[in-house]
């Protein structure tokens, strides 16, 4: 190959990988690992991450750092009427566990508070299943120091 | 040995019809299995995994925490004020222990 053509190739190849890479980096949160997602979303709901859709009503609070993963502070509020909330579940994309606890508002308001651990910076999420069986999503990113589950 | 539950209002006396907001802390390791005490063996998953909330003895709310809650975890749950009544937080871990917290719902 002479160097032309290698210089031609190799321009291709780079920019190829830029167009493909780009749009998928433009809306990545930090810490995010769907591979991992995916397996607890199918364990707690039996629907992936494709079946749900991202809503304002969800407003998922978490502080954008945390010295120690150890204790970090998480806070769901769902603008919905309490009846039309079955649960409210919490996920961690790096966690070995990403399930962070999972919520059932009967005749409490569809809100919920806690502290978790986080392994390492993560992307967080708050799903929200619906009477009438839809999924909604709202995430976070949360960047650790310290990790808080080893 | 009963897990330790401090259960508490806020506002203290909210008025009919105000929102609220219950907290229960409790006083629990928990550990999430993945941790490893100072000779480097690994400490088994102990997490309380049932946090139940009753209100004059019926269920009201009921969350399922998992292995990664933070030691001497917080529950916050939000409510609506209606009648004066006692509410009650229970929890259990893996090991089947439990605790229970109670705290008294005035009007103001």
């Amino acid at each position: 190959m002479n160097r032309r053509a290698f210089l031609r190739s190799t321009g291709v190849a780079l920019g190829a990988l830029a167009l493909a890479g780009l749009p998928v980096r433009a809306q990545a949160l930090e810490g995010e690992d769907l591979a991992n997602l995916e397996k607890a979303l199918q364990e707690a709901l039996g629907k992936g991450f494709r079946d749900l859709t991202p809503s304002n009503l969800v407003r998922l609070t978490m502080p954008s750092i945390a010295e120690s993963g150890a204790n970090v502070p998480a806070e769901v509020e769902v603008e919905l009427p309490s009846a039309q909330v079955k649960a409210i579940h919490l996920f961690a994309d790096k966690n070995p566990t990403p399930r962070l606890a999972s919520f059932m508002p009967m005749k409490a308001l569809p809100a919920y508070a806690t502290r978790v651990r986080l392994a390492e910076t993560s992307a967080v999420r708050a799903v929200v299943e619906t009477a009438d069986g839809r999924l909604l999503l709202a995430s976070a990113s949360t960047r650790v120091t310290v990790g808080g589950c080893g | 040995m009963a897990i330790r539950v401090i259960v508490r209002l806020n506002p203290a006396r909210p008025k009919a019809g105000e929102e609220f907001r219950l907290q229960a802390v409790a006083q629990h390791p928990n550990h999430p299995g993945t941790t490893r005490d100072a000779q480097g063996n690994l400490i088994p998953a102990n997490y309380i995994n049932l946090v139940e909330v009753l209100f004059e003895g019926e269920k009201v709310a009921e969350a399922r925490p998992g292995p990664s809650t933070s030691a001497n975890p917080l529950y916050g749950f939000k409510f609506r004020a209606e009648r004066p009544g006692t509410f009650t937080v229970r929890l259990r871990d893996l090991s089947g222990d439990t605790g229970e917290g109670t705290t008294r719902l005035e009007l103001a």
